[in-house]
């Protein structure tokens, strides 16, 4: 294809489908457990991170991470207190990230470059390391995930049931949300920190209109996120728009036609099968 | 100094217009966000700054910055609308529901910006906000939508309320629910609209949700609640300016205004914690102290 004929151009082939297919299967946990709102807070919290790291000349990933992970144990702490609720501290605690990262990075010069690239992506910019550091994620996700997919699951449906025999429940949700952190960093290069949420909520949502099947609900969800990552970078190449973006709209609207037209769940079967019954 | 610090800034025309803007806002985001908070529509509010960004592109595209507020209001009404249907579907949760129509939207506002040249700064600026600019007809345009949403407030206050603490006794009274729903909703979607020009969509999530968040540390009264949530918004609006123009003219530290202000209302809301968790600690050290003597009294 000529659209990919530049290096630069199949790097960032590379990097979309990577980041599609690791967002597919991280987005079934959050789907499943209803951790929309906690990981659109955990790209917020981010944010701060990434401008600090640029700052300060450190690695934007361990900067990332690092700043995310605090801000999320202020979160779980503030969570535990007296006269607080949750999703206020999480209001509270998403547009303090925010504003800290924009005055942090109004105090540079070149602002609104590097903003707009933390914000909303910039794939055809990425470097090699880059494609490592995803592909290292991805690994150390999918051991975790392969390794306590069990247990992971049995807490979403049946927590009560899995403190019952035995296992260490709180340990497993700091280990799932860390793995959603590290999953929204590295997918930040691509998609930025904003839109990184549609990335990992949609597919997984998509799929699961599709089917009731976990392991036919998580193939589904990787294979939709790596195609909406290809499609996504492909119309952008050709009309001339943010990557990121199209990439979003790109699962959004393969989420919007599955809501509709799925066979079993969707809004016109539905309306057949009341339909069919009056 | 105090006068160097708080009354010198505001002797400029310019910083004098973003006051009054910020205090306007103070006093909206002050009363609309007790309603965020006691219905915990933090969500739901996050989704609106974000589905409104493609109305304001498009307003701008279309009629330069005059625009921007009918475009806005435009894409307010239609996704207070799609955010009160939406959560009909038992197989799409309405969280997951609210994080796809988010970004979908907000993706739209992206792709039709990055088709301009001058792609990254009008991004910031409809991100961000400039409150620095803001003109006489902006001050007029966020009074209005003041103006209106209290009176709505004033109407339907009583019954939102109900809403919020007993939906099925307020069913049971005979009120339509998903109306006083669409109300919220739309009342929220008014304050984004209000805000946009002067903070930028992301930030307005602050105002809809720090004020009441802090004041709730404090008091269970709610007319304290309101009382306390507007005098955080408007110290926050003043504070916040005031901190940017100090750094910025005297010590050569330029901070994003809109943002800034966002920094105050998050610092406000850190003195209402300490405030409020001193306040507890000491309570229970009175009653340990009481139960003490009477315990002493026994003996």
């Amino acid at each position: 294809m000529s659209v990919f004929s530049d290096a630069y151009a199949r790097r960032a082939l590379v990097e979309v489908l990577l980041v599609g297919a690791l967002c597919g299967v991280v987005g079934v946990h959050v789907v499943l457990r209803r951790l929309s709102f906690f990981t659109m807070s955990m790209t917020h919290a981010t944010f701060p991170g990434i401008v600090l790291a640029a700052l300060l000349g450190l690695n934007l990933y361990l900067g990332a991470g690092v700043f995310g992970a605090l801000l999320v144990l202020a979160i779980a702490w503030l969570w535990s207190r007296p006269g607080t609720d949750e999703s206020s501290v999480v209001g509270v605690v998403l547009s303090a990230g925010f504003a800290l990262g924009v005055v942090l990075l109004s105090a540079q010069s070149g602002f609104t470059k590097n903003l707009s690239a933390y914000l909303v992506g910039s794939v055809l910019a990425v470097q090699v390391g880059d494609l490592a550091v995803t592909a290292g994620v991805g690994v150390a996700v999918l051991l975790l995930l392969a390794a306590l997919g069990k247990e992971l699951v049995l807490g979403a449906f049946d927590r009560s049931g899995l403190r019952t025999l035995g296992y260490p429940a709180r340990l497993l949700d700091v280990l799932l949300l860390l793995a959603i952190e590290a999953t929204v960093v590295s997918a930040v290069p691509a998609v930025g920190v904003i839109l990184s949420v549609a990335l990992i909520v949609a597919p997984a949502a998509t799929a699961r209109l599709w089917t009731d099947r976990l392991a036919t609900m998580t193939v589904l969800a990787v294979g939709l996120g790596a195609l909406s990552g290809l499609a996504g970078l492909v119309i952008s190449q050709l009309v001339g728009v943010s990557a990121g973006a199209a990439i979003v709209l790109v699962a959004c609207g393969l989420f919007a036609v599955s809501w509709l037209g799925a066979p079993r769940y969707g809004v016109l079967s539905r309306f057949r099968h009341r339909a069919a019954i009056a | 100094m105090p006068y160097r610090l708080f009354v010198e800034p505001f002797q400029l025309p310019f910083m004098a217009r973003a006051l009054a803007e910020a205090l306007l806002l103070g006093v909206l985001g002050g009363v609309v966000s007790v309603t965020v908070v006691l219905r915990r529509l933090a969500f739901v509010s996050d989704a609106l700054t974000h589905t409104v960004f493609p109305g304001v592109v498009i307003g701008y595209l279309v009629a330069g910055t005059g625009g921007i507020v009918w475009g806005a209001l435009g894409f307010a009404l239609l996704s207070a609308v799609l955010l009160t249907v939406l959560p009909s579907n038992r197989r799409v949760t309405e969280d997951a529901a609210l994080a796809i129509l988010l970004t979908g939207f907000f993706s739209v506002g992206v792709v039709l910006v990055s088709r301009r040249s001058s792609y990254t700064a009008d991004l910031t600026a409809f991100l961000f906000g400039r409150i620095l600019t803001v003109d006489r007809r902006e001050i007029v345009e966020t009074a209005v939508v003041t103006a209106v949403v209290l009176a709505v407030l004033a109407v339907v206050g009583k019954e939102l309320l109900l809403r919020a603490f007993d939906p099925g006794a307020a069913a049971a009274l005979g009120y339509r629910v998903r109306l006083l729903d669409l109300v919220a909703n739309v009342v929220v979607a008014l304050v984004v609209v209000a805000a946009v020009k002067a903070v930028g969509t992301v930030l307005v999530i602050a105002l809809l949700i720090v004020p009441a968040a802090a004041a709730r540390l404090l008091t269970g009264r709610l007319a304290v609640l309101v009382a306390v949530s507007v005098l955080v918004g408007t110290l926050g609006g003043y504070l916040g300016l005031a901190a940017s123009y100090q750094a910025s003219v005297y010590y050569g530290l330029r901070l994003a205004s809109g943002a800034t202000v966002v920094l105050a209302l998050v610092a406000l809301y850190v003195v209402a914690f300490v405030v409020g968790a001193l306040r507890r600690a000491g309570g229970r050290r009175r009653a340990d102290r009481r139960e003490a003597d009477l315990v002493a009294e026994a003996a």
